[in-house]
């Protein structure tokens, strides 16, 4: 226990930076998930247009019109060329349609009136090209069949109610689980810094050539003496991982409870090992207290950027993300990118994901390795 | 007396360059025992592998009896040491840092409280307990440095140059402690630059260097063995060359020096070196002051082993 309280006296001095990562990690990775919304429900989508009627409103004008009121939202505006063109400029109307004069009379005589269309180009402004196809698709088809306006009418309006119904076929919501990887993206940076921080700081302590001596002489098994620190170390590592956990479920709230949600802890903590096997190499290798700082920046900033933490991967250069390769938090950050867009749990699915894990795995072998063959030579040195 | 340490034909080499040759080592109970040497001589080799802290080419090394090893804990536990570098937590107060040294020696802790308690007095640092290592002077940082090797009532204990760069406060403290270790009948091995503590101190000194033993004994043994048997100077105007020669040709000289109207000579042995110098300083008519008459000090013995300062 003297070991273990001591570690802890010596933690107590860390609290600060601790503290720090931690309201870093609250304000950026809690900053995106104020406005969530969720994606759950599915919500028809309305163009807003602008209807210019020539024609007399009666017959197939008439209904025609009717139907493009009832699947869009007709801006109340002046009909007139300019404004058209500035309401669609500004992207008030996205679709506007000129109606042409005796419109109903030639569409029935077989002829095929031109109806003069002006469109902001964007995706509402397709799905107002599709309502108005689809109407005179069905129309033109109608009028083969049926010899009366008012019997054609009325089939096409049958059949043109018919509702689609949608089901979603994900249980995921996308957007809730956009936050969470975003949120867990970003503990890659604390960890990193969390970890190296206090364990490099406390190992300097503990390593100190002095204190290493005295240790040496005492009737403590040295060898006891690191496991009981390796055991101190690994607490305040389950501590952290612990803590921010918790946070997330704060900050995400059910979306942590889904498959997915789990999976993000899981990947955490395979991270936070590799990440704490990273730290005692370092901890091991390094007795400098004024360069840890400078460790902590370097390596902890510098991975965050280059793997992806702070900016969506897809924002990186493909020449950094090959050297990202070659970082643990590469693994990290993309096992999360994967697990956010997982949509069922299958073999197929988790296999890439179970990759990545791996080769986070690999890289805390080669960090224990290493750490080993450190001790192992300074004792050979002595 | 008992044997505390036996140490036979240690040698311990770097390469090619032997920092401890054929050295044969008796340390006996209660006693202090000033290790001399000047610096590479090999002192701090010969600790560190009693020390176990150090592997070593040949010989062996017996501690209360039995084979020295870095496994042994039942000796280790018997061992204090004060290493000449100040070892302690930074982020720890006194207190603490002197409960975790302490801890790894005992784990009870009752016992522990007490040891800490007896520490701090011994060392004079009730006034400091709360304090942080960064917020006490080099005097009380060195006082911490002991307490901390020697909290846990060790029966040998090694101080490597405790006092250096202390003040002459913390100085008298520590060598008070010193001998209250010993009479609660520590043994101490003591190494130290400055004579003056070793002629206060030790029993008995071992003079190194070139990882040998030089001579060994007590202080006054060491000071027979030396070439010189005292040392005469005199405060005296207008002597020229010639009286210079006549003085060296005298049987015991050994060494003269004249400056500043200060002249000092070394003799190797024989009686009556004063009424002798004083007799020609009459008939030359040469007028004089002061005269001094010194016995040969260790520092002249050390020097005369080794031919260095103990300080080079």
């Amino acid at each position: 226990m003297t070991v273990f309280k001591t570690y802890l006296k010596i933690l107590s001095k860390c609290k600060m930076p601790i503290l720090l990562y931690t309201v870093l990690l609250v304000f950026f990775g809690g900053f995106n998930i104020q406005n969530n919304s969720g994606s759950l429900s599915f919500q028809e989508s309305k163009p807003s247009i602008v209807i210019v009627n020539e024609d007399e409103r009666v017959g197939l004008t008439n209904n025609l019109i009717s139907y493009l009121e009832a699947n869009s939202v007709v801006e109340d505006i002046e009909l007139e060329e300019s404004a058209i063109r500035d309401a669609i400029f500004y992207r008030k109307v996205n679709y506007a349609i000129y109606i042409p004069k005796n419109f109903h009379r030639d569409f029935l005589n077989g002829e095929e009136p031109y109806i003069k269309i002006n469109s902001t180009g964007d995706y509402q402004a397709s799905l107002a090209e599709m309502l108005l196809s689809r109407y005179l698709n069905l129309a033109k088809v109608y009028r083969t069949i049926f010899d009366e306006e008012e019997k054609m009418i009325e089939k096409m309006n049958e059949l043109l109610e018919k509702e689609l119904e949608v089901e979603m076929t994900s249980s995921l919501d996308t957007t809730a689980m956009e936050k969470a990887s975003l949120y867990y993206n970003f503990t890659n940076y604390c960890f990193l810094a969390g970890l190296i921080y206090v364990i490099c700081l406390v190992l300097s302590s503990f390593k100190n050539e002095g204190v290493f001596k005295r240790t040496a002489v005492s009737s403590t098994d040295y060898r006891q003496l690191n496991r009981k620190l390796l055991f101190s170390n690994g607490v305040f590592a389950f501590a952290l991982w612990l803590l921010y956990v918790l946070l997330s479920f704060v900050l995400c709230g059910k979306i942590m409870w889904s498959e997915n949600g789990l999976l993000l802890i899981v990947n955490s903590f395979v991270f936070l090992f590799c990440c704490l096997t990273f730290a005692l190499l370092l901890g091991n290798a390094i007795r400098n207290k004024e360069a840890i700082n400078v460790l902590v920046n370097v390596i902890a900033l510098g991975s965050s950027f280059l793997c992806g933490a702070f900016v969506p991967m897809s924002f990186l250069p493909k020449s950094v993300l090959t050297i990202a390769h070659a970082l643990p938090s590469y693994w990290y950050i993309s096992t999360n990118e994967a697990i956010k867009s997982l949509e069922k749990i299958e073999w197929n699915t988790m296999l890439p994901i179970l990759v990545n894990m791996a080769v986070l795995l690999g890289f805390s072998l080669v960090f224990i390795l290493a750490t080993n063959w450190i001790s192992r030579r300074k004792r050979q040195l002595n | 007396m008992k044997k505390i340490i036996e140490v036979k034909n240690l040698t311990k080499e770097y390469r090619e360059l032997k920092a401890v040759d054929r050295l044969n080592l008796d340390i006996y109970e209660g006693e202090i025992l000033g290790l001399l040497g000047p610096n590479g001589s090999g002192k701090t080799t010969t600790i560190n592998c009693i020390l176990s802290l150090l592997k070593f080419k040949e010989g062996t090394i017996k501690i209360f009896g039995k084979e020295m090893n870095p496994n042994a804990y039942d000796i280790k536990r018997q061992i204090g040491v004060v290493f000449q570098d100040v070892a302690v937590f930074d982020e720890l107060t006194v207190e603490e840092n002197i409960d975790y040294f302490c801890g790894l020696y005992i784990k009870d802790k009752k016992e522990r409280e007490q040891c800490i308690e007896d520490a701090i007095e011994l060392v004079g640092l009730e006034d400091f307990k709360k304090f942080h290592p960064k917020k006490l002077s080099g005097g009380l940082l060195r006082r911490l440095n002991i307490a901390c090797g020697i909290a846990h009532k060790p029966k040998v204990i090694f101080l490597d140059e405790p006092t250096v760069a202390v003040d002459p406060q913390s100085r008298n403290n520590i060598l008070d402690g010193i001998e209250t270790l010993r009479e609660q009948g520590a043994t101490i091995i003591y190494t130290t630059h400055y004579m003056e503590e070793v002629e206060i101190l030790c029993d008995r000194v071992v003079i190194i260097d070139k990882g040998k033993i030089l001579a060994e004994g007590t202080i006054d043994d060491l000071k027979e063995m030396a070439s010189i048997e005292e040392k005469i100077s005199v405060e005296v105007y207008d002597l020229d060359p010639k009286h210079l020669d006549t003085l060296k040709a005298f049987k015991n000289v050994d060494t003269l020096k004249y400056e500043n109207n200060s002249l000092l000579i070394v003799y190797k042995k024989g009686k009556n070196n004063l009424i002798e110098l004083t007799d020609f300083l009459k008939k030359e008519k040469i007028k004089y002051n002061a005269i001094n008459m010194m016995r040969p000090t260790l520092n002249d013995v050390f020097l005369d082993l080794t031919g260095k300062e103990l300080r080079d």
